[in-house]
């Protein structure tokens, strides 16, 4: 069954669905049925501004639909829109868009957000389609953040289908916070396409906190020369998630750069996957790419998996990749705790600390305190989560 | 007061206490010696809740039994342990921790916690008095610290939590002259009434700074010899090899 041009789901094996579990997502998306009807009462301006930590410029989505009285986009300077267009036509999902015109620089967050309701009454679990498209025109600079929130279902859950497509002119830049918070029911298979103009710059930091199953996969093509792109992200997965992060590179210019970092915290019976591909293509010279995947394991039930992958078919390039899969330094938990300070708060001060070297590198102080927040909170409920039983002894950690 | 009795502690099968006993009356400062694999880390591990030991033996405090508490909840008995070697823990930041701890303590004394400034100031104090800058309240917990500064940041510690013991494990190894006449003062001044010391070393220097009410020799995991402030220069100046095995008292 093939959703969108951007981001089939394919039927049969595909590398890049190696960790997702492919079967169960397509019989989910079978299983589901679209929404209609109206917003739902539950979804108030209050929730929103919940979701996102912030008021301030935002286009609202309820299951796929635009709901203009949770939107604001009335106070934006010349230059920069946040329109909501059907440009898929055919009776396709209407697509939120944000533009920001040549030479327009904008520091204020520019907000999407995706509210996957379920239906109280059914127990059958609601698609949405979520459509995202981000333009930024030559020397153009902003800030976006795209939330995928959601709510608890009684009886039913719901799935999300998300495809966000990011454009940028040369030497535009943009920081792009891309965070998952759905239901701990919900399914979310989500693509990311960013394309890039000569020198521009991309930073973006991927939050996955949400989903029963989530997938994120990230396609960044690095299509004019000297352009930069810095991908960070932080997967929490606790519970029976199963959380699986794919990330493409793909270096079609010379003189571009890209670093990838990727940090995992899993734990109970979690699963997280992160897939980092790097391409450089023939003929191009002078790139610069990284990628490092460092992991947390809190239970011995949880598991990780980290898997580098290089096609590189140029001969002028520095790469370097590294991934790690630990657990919690029980010298640092001991010492902690010595000090008086009870371990599940120890534990969280460590998985917390573990995230710093994502959080803290959020330029903007606001969207910063906005994703600790969310971080600190997802590791105190796993440290929780994984002191409440008394656990066997720990297999060797292993490299 | 602190009273051990009878103490084994193994790991890996290999005993390294080997029926320890000891007791430090309330307000007393005894200093414990011995060479190195005597088992003086162990005794500062296995009293501060390390996992990893097989215990058995008496250790009760103030007549609360430790063996069975949790390091945090030993933390809120009133037992402190400055460590030898303190671990660097890089995204934990100093401020942060030392609030947590001093807050988590005095939650369990049935004091208010401290406020962000409230907080703030009185550790500025502290630091003033162990001669450290204030810029290490922004640094993660001892991550890129020098030997001395870990010591120091140990004292700190210590000196906020208020312990009504507290157990040095080599505080003085690794230190120039000058941080240890700052870490000495700093244990000096907590010197009280109500407070118990144990200060375990291999070297005198530190002992002649803070001088001990009582010095206990141990050996082969348990003490093999105790006796006044003069034991420790007797050990100096004869080394342990000479030490007659066995006699404890």
């Amino acid at each position: 069954m093939s959703v969108t041009a951007h981001a089939p789901i394919p039927t049969e094996r595909d590398e890049r669905w190696h960790y997702a579990p492919l079967d169960e997502i397509n019989a989910r998306m079978e299983r589901s049925v679209a929404p209609c009807g109206d917003v739902p009462t539950s979804v108030t301006p209050m929730l929103i501004d919940a979701m996102v930590g912030a008021t301030g410029a935002r286009l609202v989505f309820v299951n796929g639909m635009h709901t203009a009285e949770l939107s604001d986009c009335h106070q934006l300077p010349a230059g920069v829109r946040c329109d909501v267009s059907n440009t898929s036509g055919g009776g396709g999902p209407p697509v939120a868009t944000v533009t920001v015109d040549e030479g327009v620089r904008f520091e204020e967050p520019l907000r999407v957000v995706h509210v996957a309701v379920p239906d109280a009454d059914a127990v059958k679990s609601l698609l949405s389609r979520a459509r995202t498209i981000i333009e930024l025109g030559t020397d153009a600079h902003a800030v976006v953040v795209e939330t995928f929130g959601g709510l608890d279902g009684s009886r039913a859950s719901t799935m999300t289908e998300s495809s966000t497509t990011i454009r940028l002119g040369d030497r535009a830049e943009l920081a792009y916070y891309r965070i998952q918070i759905e239901a701990l029911d919900a399914t979310h298979v989500g693509h990311t396409l960013i394309d890039q103009g000569a020198d521009s710059s991309v930073g973006m930091t991927s939050v996955t906190l949400g989903g029963d199953i989530a997938r994120n996969a990230i396609h960044v093509h690095l299509d004019g020369p000297g352009a930069r792109a810095d991908l960070a992200g932080i997967a929490v997965t606790g519970g029976h998630q199963r959380h699986d992060t794919v990330v493409t590179i793909d270096h079609a210019a010379s003189r571009c750069t890209s670093n990838q970092r990727f940090n995992g915290v899993v734990d109970d019976h979690g699963r997280g996957a992160f897939s980092g591909e790097i391409v450089v293509q023939p003929g191009t010279t002078g790139t610069d790419a990284h990628q490092s995947s460092r992991n947390l394991v809190l239970d011995p039930n949880a598991e990780a998996d980290a898997r580098p992958w290089l096609r590189i078919l140029a001969d002028d390039v520095r790469c370097t990749h590294g991934a790690t899969v630990g657990r919690l330094d029980d010298d640092a938990l001991h010492y902690l705790r010595s000090r008086g300070i009870p371990l599940v708060a120890a534990r969280a001060m460590l998985i917390d600390a573990f995230l710093r070297n994502v959080t803290d590198s959020i330029a903007h102080e606001a969207v910063r305190a906005h994703v600790a927040a969310l971080v600190t909170s997802a590791a105190s409920e796993a440290s929780e989560a994984s002191t409440r039983a008394t656990r066997p002894a720990w297999p060797v950690e292993h490299p | 007061m602190l009273h051990i009795a009878n103490l084994y502690a193994s790991v890996a099968g290999r005993t390294i206490l080997n029926g320890l006993d000891l007791d430090v009356p309330t307000g007393e400062v005894h200093a414990i010696m011995g060479p190195n694999g005597s088992g003086k880390t162990t005794l500062s591990n296995v009293l501060s809740g390390r996992d990893g030991y097989d215990v058995s033996g008496t250790v009760t405090f103030d007549g609360v039994d430790l063996v069975p508490l949790a390091p945090e909840a030993r933390a809120a008995a009133g037992v402190f342990v400055a460590f030898q070697h303190p671990v660097e823990i890089p995204g934990v930041g100093n401020m942060y921790f030392l609030r947590t701890a001093v807050n988590s303590i005095r939650s369990h004394r049935g004091l208010p916690e401290l406020a962000a400034v409230e907080f703030l100031g009185l550790a500025k104090e502290h630091m003033a008095r162990l001669a450290m800058d204030p810029a290490f309240l922004s640094r993660s917990v001892n991550a890129g610290f020098s030997g001395g500064e870990k010591k120091r940041n140990e004292i700190l510690q210590m000196s906020m939590l208020e312990p009504r013991l507290a157990i040095l494990d080599e505080t003085d190894s690794g230190l120039d002259i000058d941080a240890l006449r700052i870490v000495a003062q700093g244990i000096e001044r907590l010197r009280s009434p109500h407070r118990s010391m144990l200060i375990i070393t291999h070297h005198t220097p530190l002992l002649d700074d803070v001088q001990p009410d009582r010095v206990h020799v141990l050996h082969g995991g348990r003490i093999v010899r105790s006796g006044g402030p003069e034991l420790a220069h007797e050990l100096e100046a004869d080394g342990y090899g000479t030490l007659p095995i066995g006699v404890s008292g």
